[in-house]
């Protein structure tokens, strides 16, 4: 198979990437681009660390092929703060003590951003839901729950 | 009446009470020793462990007791 | 009573590296790339057990891309284990010579220019077996015929351990009932986040330098200079970010070894990260154990006597194992008293994954034996569980016969709040159940099996003529918020703000030596020396002060908020940013330099302190599925002073999720020595929407060994909870569930075998 051109935005800035057809989207964001805060946790599309956001859809980047991301706006925990000040979810995950070794942290941010933009007035089980697939092993859950819950009660505005 | 640790030589009331010291220290010296005796430790240890009965503290404080004279 | 009230200590602080990890800018082992590196695989050994005939590397070595392999032959061939001072115990060549043991042992490893072209180059690596004969359960492994795992160990017996006070038979005597059962209690994955990663880079100056997710640096600096035949001090280690461990992580690893010895062969870079199948294979594990415990007690609930045999599973090595034998039987006794008590832990090796160390560290498997057979005691003599636990739990100043001194202890509190908060929950519906249990856990160890000369742990601070700090510790950050633990401290003890320190850990270049994450030992040892280093630095700038100020001699001078001040006269005083320019300038320009330093010397016998708690867990079973549902959990918990107020609610529900999947949840099943299900579909965690409401009630005590009076927090919180959820089970449904974990099958067959029972009885 021939290497192919691959055009899109990551963080709002427009790339052009020279891959095989068969590169995962998390190995582009990773090894080519050096956008090193995804993560990779399994081989069977299983933890959710490296979650992103794919036209404002969450994604496990580990999934999809990056060519099938041609033309889109791809989203990872790297393009959350905007000039140095942190959204909303990040800054409620640092007030709740959302994370503890951080590994899971970007894919969790990235499956709370996506649902946050659709979520009105969710529920706790609908919360622990939208973060089903993905894997913590340090934090239990229940501070990264709190975290997404005080952004959707509108705890936390954009700066 | 006290008994003696044929190996350490530290004191107890009965030889049962040494031969469940000489089992709970296994270091080299009270292994050795038994081991002198003919026996293997690990085999009294294991049959005491995984049969019932005290048939292994039995076979040692009988031993322990030959020895005091030597002692 | 309540807590002292601090400045920063036990407030709400947010964890120092956390804009780090949510902002994606913390890297980790996982994400290090640096110029010209190559890439690492393992080969591993599809066999359980097996001679190595031979290997022929010459195809793998043809393929383009790839620079080298390595096998056991290109390397010095030493045998090494954590505790370097029992020569026996240290029993592992991480790439073996002669034989291999255990399904998933490396035994060669490539590195090339690309993952993929390594992993294809394995595909090309020959390798000779010949099986040998396996055995996989201690049981087994114990018997005359059984294959000896390594020569010259007689009955694979790899330890034994024994604990003993009082006199035992007559302590029996004088019991009124006695009950004996037999459990079996599961291994458990340690499943970090981040598996494990090295990347070694050797120059040709003969230093090597290793980014390595590890729980403690300085163990993988010895424990590599020892089996490449380096000087430690050539050995640079780097952990900046580490993630997760657990207990897994603090051994030598084939990733740190196998990245060393091909970077020592071709002078650059190389990285070994495990798949997560390999971590699941190839990683040590909690060891399963069997358990026979016996025990006796009066009529009146007062315990008299237990007997407890326990065979462990340990795997083809050692590992941590042999601290693990004993910490497991030496916790079965807590948190109660024994007029006699004895333990005979035997360590067997088997042809399985080597189990070693993992959070609770034998606590766990020793709780669900001991305190779900005190439930059913209680429930055979009519007694009330809570009445029999405070009627023989520890208190502050007793001494466990030879093996610890207990300082500090608010078991009693912890055991009166649960209780009233099981009674608030009234009547239960039918098919739940609310379970308890009461656990005690310790501060570190006193033993020094690594056999280090530095103290276990060190801190050195140093003043910048802006009043900031610069911390450097050992103690090793991994994820359990260490740095922000010593941050608080030191902050605290200093009179500033945790803003205005710095901490410096993961890299034994330019931070002392320290033990590391591992025994719940951090928080009171590395805060001990964090702490006393604090405070030679304040009381070398106040030194300068009390010149500065001249008060009469009977005033003390103190720093609150970074405002220097006479205690009596807080509004008297200085800014803090002042007199550091000040003492700088006196001092010619030179820091103020403080040190610390702690090492428990038999403070407490096996522990300078220990936690306590109780803890309940709010369970129902479907009897048709045999499924469980935790409703929720609840935790008295005893850690001294509280320090990190975030922290310690982390590692609260963390533990509580952690050992709720060892419950029922996580199993390890093996066939012939496979690991069936290595992937994280068929390996269940608990996952967000399972994961009940973990409330925390901290009890009020202090502990004079502890900074501050604290002690640990953490992993004593992963021992309770199977035994509560077992005996919540019990009490929902009348079945006494002796095998972990508490799968839905296990419960149907024992409800079975109930429906049975009662139909014959009638």
């Amino acid at each position: 198979m021939e290497k192919q051109v691959l055009r899109f935005k990551v963080n709002g800035d427009e790339y052009e990437v020279f891959i095989h057809p068969k590169t995962l989207l998390a190995e582009v964001i990773r090894d080519h681009l050096g956008l090193t805060g995804t993560k990779r946790g399994c081989e069977t599309v299983s933890c959710g660390a490296c979650t992103v956001n794919v036209n404002g859809k969450s994604v496990k980047s580990c999934s999809v092929l990056a060519i099938q991301c041609e033309g889109m706006e791809v989203t990872t925990v790297e393009g959350l703060e905007k000039n140095g000040k942190l959204s909303p979810i990040q800054r409620s995950f640092l007030d709740h003590g959302s994370y503890q070794c951080g590994f899971c942290t970007p894919g969790m941010l990235m499956s709370a951003t996506a649902f946050i933009s659709e979520a009105k007035n969710p529920t706790k089980e609908q919360v622990k839901e939208s973060i089903e697939g993905n894997i913590c092993r340090c934090t239990g859950y229940n501070s990264i729950v709190r975290a997404i819950e005080a952004v959707t009660q509108g705890k936390y505005k954009e700066e | 009446m006290s008994f003696k640790c044929p190996a350490c030589k530290k004191e107890w009331p009965n030889s049962k009470q040494v031969a469940r010291h000489m089992f709970g220290t296994g270091d080299k010296a009270h292994r050795g020793w038994i081991e002198s005796q003919g026996y293997s430790y690990i085999e009294l240890l294991l049959a005491q462990t995984t049969e019932p009965g005290n048939k292994s503290y039995e076979v040692l404080a009988e031993l322990i007791e030959k020895a005091q004279d030597k002692l | 009573m309540s807590h002292a009230k601090y400045s920063v200590i036990n407030t709400h602080v947010h964890n120092i590296d956390g804009v780090a990890k949510v902002t994606g800018r913390a890297t980790y082992t996982f994400d290090v790339n640096l110029p010209g590196m190559l890439h690492g695989k393992i080969l591993r050994s599809p066999h359980p057990h097996a001679k190595i005939l031979s290997i022929d590397t010459t195809r793998a070595l043809e393929l383009p891309g790839v620079k080298i392999v390595v096998t056991g032959k290109d390397t010095l061939g030493i045998k090494q284990g954590i505790w370097r001072r029992y020569e026996e115990l240290c029993d592992e060549q991480v790439l073996p010579l002669e034989k291999v043991r255990y399904i998933g042992e490396p035994v060669a490893a490539v590195a090339a220019i690309t993952e993929e072209i390594a992993e294809a180059a394995l595909d090309l690596i020959d390798v000779e077996y010949e099986v040998l004969p396996a055995v996989y359960e201690p049981l087994e492994a114990i018997k005359k015929e059984a294959p000896t795992i390594h020569e010259g160990v007689e009955r694979n017996v790899n330890v034994t351990r024994h604990i003993e006070w009082g006199d035992v038979d007559e302590a029996f005597e004088e019991a009124d009932y006695i009950r004996e059962d037999w459990f079996k209690c599961s291994g458990q994955a340690h499943m970090c986040m981040e598996t494990r990663a090295a990347v070694s880079s050797f120059t040709p100056e003969g230093k090597l330098t290793c980014w390595a997710s590890t729980q403690s640096a300085y163990y993988t600096q010895g424990l590599l200079a020892g089996v490449l035949g380096l000087r430690e001090g050539d050995v640079r280690v780097l952990a900046p970010y580490v993630g997760g461990g657990f207990g897994g992580k603090f051994e030598l690893d084939a990733a740190m070894f196998c990245s060393a010895v091909m970077s020592m062969k071709l002078f650059k870079p190389v990285k070994v990260v495990f798949s997560r199948e390999e971590d699941f294979i190839a990683s040590k594990r909690r060891t399963p154990m069997f358990y026979y415990v016996r025990t006796g007690i009066k009529k009146d609930g007062t315990f008299c006597a237990r007997e407890s045999r326990m065979f462990s599973n340990g795997g083809a090595y050692t590992g941590m194992g042999a601290t693990a034998l004993y910490l497991s039987g030496f916790f079965h006794s807590f948190p109660y008293k024994w007029r006699g008590y004895r333990y005979d832990g035997y360590r067997v090796y088997t042809n399985t994954l080597p189990s070693t160390s993992m959070r609770g560290f034998g606590a766990p498997q020793a709780m669900f034996c001991s305190e779900q057979q005190i439930d059913w005691i209680c429930a055979d003599l009519g007694l009330d569980p809570f009445e029999v636990r405070r009627k023989n739990g520890h208190t502050e100043g007793y001494e466990v016969p030879g093996q610890a001194f207990i300082a500090s202890c608010g078991l009693e509190q912890c055991i009166n709040e649960i209780e009233k908060w099981v009674k608030s929950k009234g009547k239960l519906p039918a098919n739940r159940g609310i379970g308890i249990s009461s656990c005690g856990f310790m501060s570190g160890g006193i033993f020094n099996w690594f056999d280090s000369p530095y103290s276990f742990s060190s801190a050195v601070v140093t003043i910048n003529v802006d009043g900031t700090v610069e911390l450097h510790v050992g103690c090793q950050d991994i994820g359990q918020g260490s740095n922000t633990t010593m941050a608080i401290i030191a902050a605290e003890t200093l009179g500033v703000k945790v803003e205005d320190i710095r901490v410096h850990s993961g890299d034994t270049a330019h931070c002392p030596a320290d033990l590391g994450a591992w025994g719940s030992r951090q928080t009171l040892m590395a805060g001990n020396a964090v702490k006393m280093a604090c405070e030679d630095a304040k009381k070398q700038l106040l030194e300068f002060a009390y010149a500065e100020m001249g008060i009469n001699i009977v005033y003390d001078l103190d720093i609150k908020d970074r405002w220097v001040h006479i205690v009596a006269r807080p509004e008297r005083g200085l800014k803090y940013e002042e007199l550091v320019k000040k003492a700088l300038r006196a001092k010619d320009g030179q820091r103020i330099m403080g040190r610390g330093y702690y090492t428990p010397h038999r403070k407490g016998m096996i522990s300078p302190a220990y936690s306590y708690m109780m803890q309940a867990v709010d369970a129902e079973v479907d009897p048709e599925t045999g499924k469980i549902k935790i409703h929720e959990v609840m935790t008295a918990h005893d850690c001294g002073q509280p320090i990190n107020q975030l922290g310690l609610i982390g590692q609260l529900e963390g533990a509580a999720s952690m050992a709720l999947g060892y419950a029922y949840l996580e199993d390890m099943p093996m066939e012939d020595g496979k690991l069936m299900n290595p992937n994280l579909v068929d390996y269940k965690v608990i996952k967000a929407p399972e994961m009940p409401e973990a409330g925390i009630i901290e009890i009020d005590t202090y502990e004079p060994e502890g900074p501050y009076g604290a002690k640990e927090a953490g992993e004593g919180l992963t021992n309770p909870t199977a035994a509560a959820l077992g005996n919540a089970i019990y009490h929902a449904m009348g079945i006494q569930m002796k095998e972990l974990p508490i799968t839905p099958e296990r419960v149907l067959k024992a409800l079975r075998e109930k429906k049975e029972q009662e139909a014959q009885k009638k």
